[in-house]
């Protein structure tokens, strides 16, 4: 039944005679190990267009989606980080194998007549695959696509004359947008590897047409089985090496998402461009285009034309200049690399950076699990009070207040750390009950007002104050419940509450507190009047801290101060996202925040203790 | 004794599997994903009117807004699809509302209400059924699917529905999970 489909088949298109000729393809001189080179290579092609094809199935290439995807494939999809992985290593894999390849090549005088042609296919070929090993790792969106799409298209635009053009080309625009990502995609998923696709099938078919350009001294051999066992044991290293990789890695890196407001993020090339990076140290200012663009394009054009060394110095003497070239660079790129890598493992601040980095990655890891913004990725940090939130109470907020027992730790200049000085109340806990109560007892701790003399008044309420313990702990209880004002209630409506109406701590607040204190307006639940003070009403509420960081000196907040006195407005210095992150981050509302203390005494029911 | 030239066939042989495992292994494991790892979606009943929105025997459309989980993305509450309500004569009546699932059993389009209002029509391959839901042409391979309704005990109860979507071309009404 099959021999006669195979017959049949066999007539129609001659398959079986195609199949015997490769296999008895002729090795001139027999199989040799140092042919490997080449078929590691065409393997570790195939494993990335096989790898490369499973992760065009979920990669959604823009600057929204990019990122969200590609964790999808990371931390989601089964298999998805063996699959990402093993490209992300077979990538590196491919450029070594490509090295030993081109190394081997010219100590065999392969460039040499009647192989130019071939030779300058396979220079090509090394081009386009650097180019791929670049354009791969900006696809992610990440911190280092991002930031490295940046520095490469910023070096394309170094180009004499058409470099502007070139950049406005590649990047889809002069900002990074819709268009950057879809067109990077397309270069490094289609357009190169067509290309490469196109100069392979030429390499092979000269390699097939002109034979080894060193053969062995054995007998001549049949491609099947010796050779083709050779063959396979390269590719199986090809293939081994990123593996191991991806499993002893947990798969590959992945960073937080592109924020182009970052401001330490240690920027670095994948490792096999380091070299150029460490190269651009040695060209600054006006000279940096040697290092970008001269250096690299005249060592391409001295492969280009290695060929024609043979007519210019004896033969015997070009080989040596030929390998002597190809040795240097490889020896050279290895220093700089070594020099790049050593600069930062020594470099503090880097490391450092580095650290955050790391941090902000897996913190966006561990939200994007619970769903990304429709928005992008962009904003998981963005609006996360841990991370986002921290940083602009750091950069807004610790200049004055403390949080924790902690303000701003810089370096004076003999380099030991100051700490800031606190002129306002600590943070922490900010609404909780348990800052109320610690006000109520201790109204001129540094914690509270003791450091803003403008607003004595706490302390003065305290010096004749005559509420006891317990009604202390009431009235407590009572205002820490004011910031769990639903913002759609009115004033009146949440006076009238129950929750409010029949608190055991109403008595105690109206008594001494509402003498200064209004809570919404006067008469609803106090009269206020004795002292100036600010309004409590959703007091240590998101809208109530908001208001506070946007306008301070709002009559109902502190406009009875001397503008001097007052806090400084922070409104248009700050994006709504900034304000409601801080004010999150104070009151311990986030994923992975501690426990806040607020909320199990919120829990409880308000009954007066015995 | 083995031949040299065996071992070699016998190696390469061994080797490709090799490497075609390791590559193809997660492979095919990453491509089966969204047969793998199902992800459990809807379920939930899902508040649409009051019951005295509804005239008895005129049927309206209502939006189903849900929160959505899309692979990576989580959407905010949005449609994600329609839902017929018919409210049914009678007062006090056993089943005072039935409620059908706009997507045409046939292929999946959304079932409209022909113009006169006594029947629905789909607009993509002419499915057509009775305000019950039963088909009027051999079109559709079974009538409207109906989703399960709940009342809420007010005046005027509020309907909720149970929002499910079914295999389409098919005779059994069967609930893609």
């Amino acid at each position: 039944m099959f021999k006669h489909l195979n017959d049949w088949l066999d007539d129609r298109t001659g398959y079986r005679s195609i199949v015997r000729d490769t296999l008895d393809e002729p090795i001139p001189g027999g199989a040799r190990w140092r042919y490997a080179t080449g078929a590691a290579i065409t393997s570790a092609f195939f494993m990335q267009l096989f790898t490369g094809l499973l992760l065009m199935f979920t990669y959604s290439p823009s600057t929204t989606t990019a990122w969200g995807s590609v964790f999808y494939v990371n931390d989601v999809m089964t298999a998805g980080w063996i699959v990402r992985g093993i490209h992300h290593f077979g990538s590196m894999t491919t450029i070594i194998m490509l090295v030993l390849h081109l190394v081997q090549v010219v100590f065999a005088a392969g460039y040499r007549a009647p192989r130019e042609v071939n030779w300058w296919v396979g220079v090509a070929l090394l081009v386009v695959t650097l180019g791929l090993g670049l354009t791969g790792y900006h696809l992610p969106w990440d911190q280092k696509g991002y930031w490295s799409t940046k520095v490469v298209t910023n070096i394309v635009s170094c180009t004499p004359f058409i470099g502007p053009y070139l950049q406005t080309l590649l990047v889809g625009g002069d900002e990074y947008g819709s268009q950057t990502l879809s067109r990077f995609f397309v270069i490094h998923a289609a357009l190169l590897p067509g290309m490469l696709i196109v100069l392979l099938v030429v390499h092979l078919a000269f390699v097939r047409k002109l034979g080894p350009s060193s053969p062995g001294k054995a007998n001549d051999t049949k491609f099947w089985p010796e050779k083709a066992f050779k063959n396979l044991v390269a590719a199986a290293i090809v293939v081994a090496i990123p593996v191991a990789l991806t499993l002893w890695n947990r798969g590959a890196p992945l960073d937080a998402p592109a924020d182009p407001s970052a401001r330490d993020y240690p920027a670095r090339p994948e490792w096999y461009f380091l070299s150029l990076y460490q190269m651009l140290k040695y060209f600054p200012g006006e000279r940096e285009v040697v290092g970008t663009i001269f250096i690299p394009s005249g060592l391409l054009a001295v492969l280009i034309l290695m060929p024609f060394f043979d007519r210019i110095f004896p033969r015997k003497l070009a080989h040596f200049v030929a390998c002597s070239f190809v040795f240097g660079v490889t020896g050279g790129v290895g220093y700089l690399t070594y020099q790049a890598a050593s600069a930062d493992a020594r470099d503090a601040s880097f490391q450092n950076a580095r650290r955050r980095a790391n941090v902000e990655a897996k913190r966006s890891r561990e939200l994007a699990l619970a769903g990304i913004p429709p928005e992008g990725a962009g904003y998981l940090l963005s609006r996360d009070p841990l991370v986002h939130g921290r940083d602009v109470l750091e950069r807004k907020c610790l200049g004055c207040h403390y949080y924790d027992g902690k303000g701003v730790i810089s370096k004076d200049e003999h380099g030991k750390e100051v700490m800031s000085k606190q002129d306002a109340a600590d943070l922490k806990g900010f609404g909780s009950r348990a800052w109320v109560r610690g006000l109520l007892e201790k109204p001129n701790s540094s914690t509270y007002f003791g450091n803003v003399p403008q607003c004595g008044g706490m302390e003065r309420w305290k010096k004749s104050s005559k509420l006891t313990s317990a009604e202390l702990d009431r009235v407590a209880d009572f205002v820490a419940l004011f910031a769990e004002v639903d913002p759609e209630t009115s004033a009146v409506e949440w006076a009238n509450d129950p929750k409010i109406a029949k608190h055991p701590g109403l008595e105690a607040f109206q008594k001494e507190c509402g003498q200064c204190h209004v809570v919404g307006e006067s008469g609803l639940i106090s009269e206020g009047g004795v002292e100036d003070a600010p309004n409590l009403f959703g007091w240590g509420s998101n809208r109530w801290i908001a208001r506070m960081i946007k306008k301070p000196g709002a009559p109902d907040m502190y406009g009875f101060l001397d503008p001097k006195e007052q806090m400084p407005s922070f409104a248009g210095q700050l994006t709504d996202d900034d304000v409601l992150t801080v004010v999150r981050y104070l009151r311990d509302d986030y994923p992975g925040a501690p426990r806040a203390e607020r909320k199990e005494k919120a829990a409880e029911p308000a009954e007066p203790r015995k | 004794m083995i031949s040299r030239r065996d071992l070699y066939r016998y190696l390469t042989m061994g080797l490709g599997g090799a490497i075609g495992f390791v590559l193809g292994a997660p492979g095919i494991a990453y491509l089966l994903d969204p047969i793998l790892r199902r992800v459990s979606g809807g379920g939930g009943f899902v508040p649409l009117a009051r019951l005295g929105e509804l005239e008895v025997g005129v049927p309206r459309s209502f939006p189903v807004i849900r929160a959505r989980r899309d692979a990576w993305v989580k959407y905010p509450p949005e449609p994600i699809g329609s839902v017929w309500l018919v409210r049914q004569p009678g007062e006090g009546a056993k089943t005072p509302v039935v409620a059908f699932t706009s997507e045409c059993p046939h292929l999946g389009c959304a079932i409209n209400l022909e113009a006169d209002g006594k029947a629905f029509l789909c607009p993509c391959h002419t499915s057509k059924f009775a305000l019950d839901g039963k088909p009027m042409n051999p079109v559709p391979p079974r009538g409207m699917d109906s989703l399960e309704v709940k009342l809420s005990s007010d005046s005027d109860p509020k309907i909720s529905v149970r929002f499910e979507r079914f295999r389409t071309m098919s005779r059994e009404k069967t609930p893609l999970v």
